[in-house]
């Protein structure tokens, strides 16, 4: 029986709204019967007032200030009755000591965004100008938070098993080859989930989707006169928030369903999705940086502050988000909760993780309480939790990273090592060796698993595939700074003229090697990542930092599938073959492998003898596992040559009844992959110079 | 906004004209709540409602719920390119049954 609640009736009148006391949880706007309540938090701040616009108005029509007994402890909290909560834009202002070098930062001239705002309105259209001399930039709206999921669940597909796709919202919808409806959109990204699905990956994550501001630092080249932006997105102006631009339906603030939408029909077409989040640190940069939010709500709590109240800079940014303060640290759980329980986000791939593991001063803690509190979290307990293990200040953690059993990385080394082996460096293999079978050597002794490591040899920051065999060095003209900007050490190789070129032999090559690092890539344990278009060969012609880049350079150029057919073919073959052979996906470094096979093992030119010397680059290994439901094996063998001359490998010899199938062979340019997987009896097969093969055990 | 009922091949047909938001969704619901009849399939006559909000959305929604308890057939009629597009966007589209028009809608006895 429904009863009417006593706490639907408003008590006092301010400002000629009828209000009462709010309560403290949940933090920012929650709806109440009748009414609307707010929460805010600041330690040192004296006053708060509630600052009403209709939407879009730049002038509030009403002003309440919290009075005093509407305030429990730090918190300001207040009930108001009678909003249109639909139209409503809302935000606080803030009086309190202007001390800088205390680290305090109040101006109630201010008005500031609730950071808990999870439907952000201001700023809907990418690119427009915006009006600087606003009242209230960003502003904080009510959301729903409604959605009807239809039974829908996130898909907990286990680690190990994942084909993760790193993409960007806008540069892989944006260009006109995409062939979308709402280019640049959340939609049009769901208008490329049949593609995704054919190529077979089952989980796409996103760079940063939180609300952030593409004008930020945004200046114009020099020389061109193109406008340049924060094209990423890494640097967050609202944690709870997707961004307003990038939903076809931003200008109706229907963002969040919108997204919502997206993640649904991912998870119906098996498709996982993890979100890029920066909580390293936020937009609002240093001293110099705009007054959002968190700066006039309680500096002092929510950055890293030098004794002299500057902030201090680990993430190379301006300033860094002080994630070990007890309040920080509930504002990164409660919204990772909420991104989880809510938009049903199935991973987090945390942006300079290594800060959220330094104390307020930026020294490292041994047992850091934010990744402890995450790992251990009941409604994270099923999300991935993926670390990218350093961060602007030096800190360096891959195979070091607090993990508590729970946390995956962004191996680093993975990258740099494939790489050198890719180009045939010397003195590589050892390390290789220990890379494709899921880096033992950084996880094992912590007893970790091989998924903890996201192999990767390309992402977002860096050079495309295509670009790592096409340039030795990076070519950042178009980012405006001289070309200083970006990593030097690439470890890419050319194949023989710097750029474009129209020498077949060169471009042969380029198209080899892109196959091999994919062969390598999707055969080695671990949870591998694909960055956006290198299945098709995506350049951004030699820029290897194009944070900045809002243009042609950026997008994925989708007329390249049809020049690059091969080798999306031989990619979308190879994720295929990877999910079929769980022999490629064994979770444990101890796992007992068959009677036939140990569970990884190493080969050479000749079977059980690789050759480990400094000269040596050439490796095959041979993953195996027993199927017992099937009552079989499952048994991949990968032979890797990159030196510049062919050689015969052996195959390792087989037992009566089984025999080797040929499934991959990145030297035979006219069938790098074979659909049928034709028996192979010979006793050894003849590598190319710079090539891999893949063969598989099946029993005859 | 303004609200006529009207029957149409056995539908109930609720014709909405003007804008649906927050605003006049309260006048709108309550209206439909004293129009949906047990055994009579509901037509939404949307042809000339230029916009709808968020708000809007919601309270389609909530009938489509509504009229599923009840065991009423529930059509949308006329729907605006712009709206149908915002629908389909964001996953409202696919709970609902669509005509072009009213002449569209399938006789009932």
């Amino acid at each position: 029986m429904l009863v009417d609640r006593i706490d639907a009736l408003p008590t006092d009148e301010i400002a000629g709204f009828k209000v009462r006391p709010g309560k403290p949880l949940p933090f920012g706007v929650s709806h109440t019967p009748n009414g609307l309540n707010f929460s805010i938090y600041t330690s040192a701040g004296t006053a708060c007032t509630l600052v009403l616009f209709n939407r879009g108005e730049e002038q509030p029509f009403a002003e309440l200030p919290f009075p005093e007994n509407y305030r429990i402890g730090d918190v300001f909290c207040m009930v108001v009755f009678g909003l249109d909560y639909e139209d409503l834009e809302y935000g606080f202002r803030i009086d309190g000591p202007h001390d800088p070098g205390a680290g305090h930062r109040f101006d109630p001239s201010k008005v500031l965004m609730d950071p808990y705002a999870r439907l952000i309105a201001g700023r809907d259209v990418w690119g427009e100008t915006p009006n600087w001399d606003r009242l209230y930039p960003y502003r904080a709206r009510v959301s729903f938070d409604d959605f009807d999921w239809e039974g829908e669940r996130p898909l907990e597909i286990p680690s190990e098993d994942l084909v993760i796709y790193e993409t960007h919202v806008r540069a892989f919808t944006q260009s006109p080859t995409a062939g979308v409806k709402h280019p640049g959109t959340y939609a049009a990204l769901v208008e490329k989930i049949p593609y995704l699905k054919d190529l077979g990956v089952n989980a796409v994550e996103l760079m940063p989707i939180y609300e952030f501001d593409e004008f930020e630092n945004s200046r114009i080249h020099p020389d061109t006169g193109e406008r340049l932006y924060n094209f990423w997105g890494y640097s967050t102006v609202g944690f709870f928030a997707p961004k307003a631009a990038y939903a076809a339906t931003g200008r109706f603030g229907m963002q969040v369903d919108e997204f919502k939408q997206l993640v649904k029909t991912f998870h119906r077409a098996g498709i996982e999705v993890i979100l890029d989040v920066v909580f390293n640190h936020t937009a609002e940069g240093n001293e110099h940086g705009p007054t959002l939010s968190f700066k006039g709500l309680d500096n002092k709590t929510y950055y890293m502050l030098t004794p002299e109240g500057y902030y201090f800079n680990f993430s190379g940014t301006g300033n860094t988000l002080n994630c070990n303060n007890p309040i920080v640290r509930n504002l990164v759980l409660d919204c990772l909760r909420y991104w989880a329980a809510e938009y049903h986000i199935d991973g987090f791939r945390f942006d300079l993780a290594t800060i959220l593991g330094r104390d307020p001063w930026g020294a490292p803690l041994s047992n850091p309480p934010l990744l402890e509190s995450l790992a251990f979290d009941p409604i994270l307990s099923s999300c991935k939790l993926i670390a990218e293990a350093w961060d602007a200040g030096g800190l360096y953690q891959v195979g070091t990273f607090p993990a508590f059993g729970r946390w995956g990385e962004w191996n680093g080394k993975y990258r740099d090592c494939l790489r050198r082996y890719l180009k045939g460096d010397e003195a590589q293999v050892g390390q290789f060796a220990q890379r494709v079978q899921g880096s033992p050597d950084l996880y094992n002794p912590s007893g970790r698993s091989p998924a903890t490591s996201i192999n990767f040899i390309t992402c977002h920051d860096g050079f495309t595939l295509a670009d790592l065999v096409s340039f030795n060095h990076k070519h950042n003209d178009a980012n405006g700074e001289g070309n200083r900007d970006g990593g030097d050490d690439n470890h890419s190789w050319n194949c023989g003229a710097e750029g474009w070129t129209d020498d077949p032999g060169i471009k042969a090559l380029r198209q080899r090697q892109m196959m091999n690092a994919m062969a390598m890539l999707l055969t080695s344990r671990g949870t591998p990542m694909l960055l956006m278009g290198d299945e098709f060969g995506r350049s951004q012609h030699g820029n290897n930092n194009a944070y900045c880049i809002d243009s042609a350079i950026s997008w994925v150029d989708w007329s390249l599938l049809e020049g690059n057919a091969a080798l999306h073919s031989f990619v979308r073959a190879l994720i295929r073959f990877r999910h079929q052979h769980p022999a490629l996906r064994v979770n444990r470094f101890d796992a007992p492998g068959t009677a036939l096979f140990p569970s990884c093992s190493f080969h050479g030119t000749h079977p059980w003898s690789p050759d480990w010397s400094d000269q040596s680059r050439q490796l095959a290994w041979l993953m195996a596992t027993d199927l017992p439901d099937q009552g079989r094996i499952d048994a991949v063998y990968v032979a890797t040559n990159m030196a510049h001359f062919a050689s015969w490998f052996s195959l390792p010899q087989l037992p009566e009844g089984y025999r080797w199938h040929l499934c991959f062979n990145t030297g035979d340019a006219t069938q790098p992959f074979n659909p049928e997987e034709p028996p192979f009896d010979d006793s050894g097969i003849l590598l190319g110079d710079r090539s891999v093969v893949v063969l598989k055990v099946m029993s005859t | 906004m303004n609200l006529t009922t009207s029957t149409f091949n056995g539908w109930n047909a609720i014709h909405v004209e003007g804008q649906v938001d927050s605003k006049t969704v309260t006048t709108l619901r309550d209206y439909i709540d004293s129009e949906v009849n047990e055994a009579i399939p509901v037509a939404l006559d949307l042809t000339a409602v230029p916009f709808m909000s968020s708000a809007g959305l919601r309270t389609l929604l909530t009938l489509h719920r509504r009229t599923q308890e009840l065991q009423v057939d529930l059509a949308l009629v006329g729907l605006s390119d712009s709206i149908a597009e915002t629908m389909r966007v964001t996953g409202f589209y696919d709970f609902f049954v669509i005509y072009a028009d009213l002449q569209s809608l399938p006789p009932r006895g």
